[in-house]
């Protein structure tokens, strides 16, 4: 009891006080304006699919990986998209190992929320033998540290990894041609996913005072503010979900306000997350052409081949 | 034995000076400490230790059972650490050793915001550290600086409690020289 006592974050009564005097006139208090959205870096890991995206102090990491599964009776031909949040205590003192808490689950179905309703990825192309045989498309969110409005870092997070992301080529062969092949890398260039279009999360925040309204509020202004809204939209505007948990009523005219915001914003980042994309495949472009395939090598050595010499994984799939 | 800087002075003192998110208690430092809890014989408080840390309600300059002062939770009080043993929770004070009030207490209004503890013990520094002498220069504003990374604000407009703050965080890991640059390049863009 009294080590959590110790461990939990806390806001003062002058820290409160002067966020919310310091926004009547118009001041935040990392020094951006109310509509003002923080520094936003993109980077990539050495795999293909797993991303980093800090948003001023708060960091998320994105990874994406695939596995071939049978797909739900009632969508026989569509792979699968399924988002797991993992907070670490590290983080925030207020996130608990284990169990994942409100805000991790809320976060989760935002993005889930963003990325499906909106058909933005592709998943009939993730079909390799209808009702029997699909990929199935798993997104791992990270949250390594918590500096506020974590639904959007993560989102880009996600869309991020997602963009990078390829999976093994496979075709169809043996005797009546049911049985699936997977081609390693080195045999047959991953396939990238087809994404259609990236919907954006953008919150807001509200405070109770005479409809204040901020963009992207860091987790002191979180720990103040009295109503939240999160609207996912695309670069063209089209408003894929919205998201407002309790909280403060809003006028219909300041959400209208809102999406205007929120569709500019969603454009800039829109931007950003292709540069950072293209920079990174150009980057692996670049790299690939000193690349020295593994089962190139291993066939090199000779001996042992047949153990490892064709990498080919076979599933044998029946009726 | 923390890993830091080594750090000299003349003629032959040598010390190794670290910086860490958390604090360590330590008898005599002064802290900011967040007010959690009231009971009827100690004020509970947080100092960003691995324990809350003890006020007793009569560690006041002139404390009696009759005069025990109000805070309400979450309420920022400056105290001086008096007794930090291992195994044990920390106990503050609010009277200097002469057994005056001194400048502890309640801190009103103003801004707080966190830091490590090496860059508040670098503002706690003499001579002067660079960045607080050239702020001073320009604007003018109140400052508590507490030992456990614990930094509180004030000043008569919001819009300096937030240059300050920011230049401030924005020193933690720049040469004097480059604080002075940044401070003066700061107070030339809000002018």
């Amino acid at each position: 009891m009294d080590s959590r006592l110790a461990n939990t974050w806390r806001l003062t009564v002058n820290e409160r006080k002067f966020i919310e005097t310091a926004l009547l006139s118009g001041i935040r208090i990392d020094g951006r304006n109310p509509y003002e959205y923080r520094k936003l870096s993109i980077k990539f890991g050495r795999e293909d699919g797993s991303s980093e995206v800090q948003l001023g102090q708060t960091h998320v990491m994105g990874f994406v990986t695939c596995q071939l599964l049978q797909p739900y009776r009632d969508r026989p031909n569509e792979g699968t998209l399924a988002i797991f949040t993992e907070f670490s205590p590290m983080a925030d003192p207020s996130f608990e190992p284990g169990r994942p808490g409100e805000s991790a689950v809320e976060l989760g179905r935002i993005i889930d929320r963003g990325l499906r309703e909106s058909r933005a990825v592709d998943t009939e192309s993730l079909c390799v033998l209808a009702g029997k045989l699909v990929w199935a498309i798993r997104v791992d969110l990270h949250i390594l540290d918590n500096g506020g409005n974590l639904v959007d870092a993560a989102n880009i997070a996600a869309l991020a990894a997602l963009l990078t992301f390829r999976r093994p080529e496979c075709s169809l062969g043996g005797e009546d041609s049911q049985e699936v092949i997977l081609h390693p890398p080195e045999e047959r260039e991953p396939l990238p996913l087809i994404v259609h279009h990236l919907p954006i999360a953008v919150t807001f925040g509200f405070f109770s005072s005479e409809s204040i309204m901020v963009i992207d509020p860091t987790h002191h202004e979180e720990a103040v503010m009295a109503g939240r809204m999160t609207a996912t939209l695309n670069a063209n505007g089209d408003v894929c979900a919205i998201q407002k948990p309790g909280g403060e009523g809003v006028l219909q005219s300041v959400i209208m306000q809102c999406l205007r915001l929120a569709s500019r914003t969603a454009g800039d980042i829109t931007k950003k997350i292709n540069d950072a994309v293209e920079a990174y495949k150009t980057e692996r472009a670049s790299s690939k052409i000193k690349r020295h395939p593994a089962s190139i090598a291993l066939e090199g050595i000779g001996s042992g081949g047949n153990v490892k010499g064709k990498q080919n994984l076979s599933l044998n799939l029946r009726v | 034995m923390k890993a830091g800087k080594l750090q000299f002075s003349k003629p032959n003192k040598y010390w190794v000076e670290s910086s860490q998110k958390r604090y360590v208690p330590c008898a005599e430092d002064t802290v900011l400490g967040i007010v959690v809890d009231c009971k009827a014989d100690n004020f509970i408080v947080d100092i960003k230790g691995p324990a809350t840390a003890f006020l007793p309600v009569l560690a006041f300059e002139g404390g009696t059972r009759r005069n025990i002062p109000k805070f309400v939770v979450g309420a920022l009080i400056y105290v001086r650490v008096v007794k930090a043993n291992p195994g044990m929770n920390p106990e503050l004070s609010c009277i200097d050793a002469s057994g005056k009030a001194a400048e502890f207490g309640l801190l009103k209004d103003g801004f707080m915001f966190e830091t490590s503890t090496g860059l508040s013990r670098m503002l706690r520094s003499s001579p002067m550290c660079p960045v607080l002498e050239e702020l001073g220069k320009q604007l003018s504003f109140e400052i508590a600086v507490g030992l456990n990374g614990r930094v509180w604000l004030n000043a008569d407009s919001p819009s300096t409690v937030v240059v300050v703050s920011n230049a401030i965080m924005n020193s933690e890991s720049l040469s004097e020289v480059q604080q002075k640059i940044m401070v003066e390049k700061l107070l030339q863009r809000i002018k």
